[in-house]
């Protein structure tokens, strides 16, 4: 498939998000007025811990976990529609897998089939096929019996993607995916999601804290700034990947580190939590 | 013991120490037990000697003059009451506390009617249910029924609650109602700590056995005791509460070997 066979945009404006004080005396401003337009291609969203990169991640997905009105302000737009709840277009990737620890990995890869929702979108035959697909894609076929507690972080992790990739979504949204993984199966978790990625090319939002995962997947890469999250740096590269170890020593790969982390600098020093009164 | 196990919660003792640690303390307290009947310094009317009591549990066991088992008898009626009512417990007990865990509006509507009575007590509420559901078969079942609910829906309740909003909000994403998001994420994973429930809920009507068969009883090992304690028969008393507590432990016991079989996957916090 070409890059032309999934064309899907997402669209944030104005986004706003702010959350009531616990005690009750004013709100905390997360994220402060985001517009940012996102096409096809991996798309990297860089900041440091706790910035509201989740949040606006949340949105894209359309999930309120919360009971508060998410975004407060401004909108959210898939192909120019506006997003309120969750959509068939966006599947999401968390950092902690959310395997059943109760099924298999083939059970939890068929899990989205147990819902009404996709049972009555896909057939029985064509997620049966979709499994095996999916299975193979993410290598997990010879584990198809196991239980998430027999597997390791990164297998986890994996029957976590292949239960997104299995809904073939134009939309594949990642919460910082590997940050609890060991360098080396962080790597390994990289190379795969690029591998699926150029087989199937479709939109990736990717949040992470970590700029050498920025720079070794990215097509794009936005840098936010901390609370209130606001959009410190937004850059390409075009490096194709896979990229190899002489690029990221190179200078203009070391130039963007130095310019992601001078970013990242300037955000942390002011860090302080904004409050405003209502 | 050495230094390294003896103030150290963490450390590792093998089954062959812990069940000689256990046998040991029980056998040091029968022999005291036995020490003290045999020295004659507490009457047998306050605390039979262990001989007496096993005499007294051959007795109960096999009553060769009339050909029966007071035991046997006793135990079947007093079984078949906990299971009556632990079936309640469980029909009713457990949907309701799931549907308390899935809707916090549910939870505050019921909570103030159901947790008051885990520190209540229950057994003061017995009269209450002789004046509504008279002296029968109903009234101790329900009995045990009310006296371990209240412990069962609070820990369903909970069980629900402890599971880690990441899988509600993953179901969601991927299309879940929020109802097959409880169902299908939050449910299957909340399923060890409801079984946890039911044995604690288990356990609980144990203990309130020999309450509900105070009042009106003809079978059943509370009213065996209440009997015997009657005629003053402080041997028995002691075989019945024995029997009790063995049966208490081996349902225990079972319920734990079951659970475990059933949800192999449950991970050891």
């Amino acid at each position: 498939m070409s890059d032309s066979a999934n064309p899907v945009s997402i669209e944030l404006k104005d986004i706003v998000q702010e959350y009531p004080h616990k005690d009750g005396t004013g709100v905390l401003r997360v994220v402060d007025g985001i517009s940012l337009s996102l096409q096809p291609g991996i798309n990297m969203l860089l900041g440091p811990s706790g910035c509201g990169k989740s949040t606006i991640l949340h949105m894209m997905g359309g999930v309120r976990p919360i009971g508060v009105q998410t975004p407060t302000s401004g909108t959210v737009l898939i192909d120019g529609k506006a997003c309120v709840e969750a959509h068939d277009d966006a599947v999401m990737v968390f950092q902690r897998y959310a395997n059943r620890p109760d099924l298999s990995v083939e059970e939890n890869v068929a899990f989205p089939f147990r819902l009404k929702h996709w049972r009555a979108r896909v057939s029985a035959a064509e997620a049966r096929q979709r499994i095996e697909e999916t299975l193979a894609a993410v290598g997990l076929s010879a584990h198809r019996k196991h239980l998430p507690s027999q597997l390791s972080g990164g297998q986890n992790q994996r029957v976590a993607l292949a239960r997104a990739l299995v809904l073939r979504p134009r939309i594949l949204l990642m919460d910082e995916p590997f940050g609890a993984l060991d360098a080396q199966t962080r790597a390994e978790m990289q190379q795969l999601l690029v591998q699926i990625y150029e087989h199937n090319p479709c939109l990736v939002v990717f949040v992470t804290h970590d700029v050498t995962e920025a720079l070794t997947l990215g097509d794009r890469v936005i840098v936010l700034s901390t609370q209130p999250a606001k959009i410190a740096d937004d850059f390409a590269i075009l490096e194709p990947r896979p990229r190899s170890v002489t690029w990221q020593r190179s200078t203009e790969a070391v130039r963007m580190e130095e310019r992601i982390l001078a970013q990242l600098h300037a955000a942390s020093t002011g860090r302080a939590s904004l409050r405003v009164s209502v | 013991m050495s230094e390294l196990t003896t103030w150290n919660p963490y450390a590792p003792l093998s089954a062959q120490t812990t069940r000689t640690l256990g046998i040991a303390a029980v056998a040091a307290v029968l022999l005291l037990w036995a020490v003290i009947s045999a020295t004659g310094l507490v009457s047998p009317n306050k605390l039979p000697a262990p001989w007496q009591v096993a005499k007294a549990f051959g007795y109960l066991a096999w009553d060769g003059e009339n050909g029966r088992s007071l035991l046997l008898n006793a135990t079947l009626w007093s079984v078949g009451r906990v299971l009556a009512a632990g079936a309640l417990v469980v029909a009713i007990g457990i949907p309701i506390g799931v549907l308390m865990g899935a809707s916090p509006r549910l939870n505050a509507a019921l909570s103030p009617l159901i947790d008051p009575f885990r520190s209540a007590p229950v057994v003061a509420l017995l009269p209450i249910m002789v004046m509504w559901f008279g002296i029968g078969e109903w009234m101790k079942v329900l009995f045990l029924f009310v006296g371990a609910v209240v412990y069962l829906i609070p820990m369903v309740r909970d069980a629900v609650r402890a599971v880690p909003q990441a899988y509600w909000i993953s179901a969601r994403d991927l299309g879940a109602t929020p109802l097959e998001a409880v169902r299908h994420a939050v449910l299957p994973l909340a399923m060890p700590r409801i079984a946890d429930a039911v044995i604690v809920a288990v356990s609980v009507m144990w203990t309130y056995i020999t309450v509900a068969e105070y009042v009106n009883a003809r079978e059943g090992l509370g009213q065996l005791i209440q009997n015997a304690r009657r005629f003053s028969a402080m041997d028995q008393v002691f075989a019945g509460i024995i029997v009790i507590i063995a049966f208490a432990l081996l349902s225990y016991q079972l319920m734990r070997y079951v659970k475990s079989r059933m949800y192999p996957w449950e991970t050891k916090l």
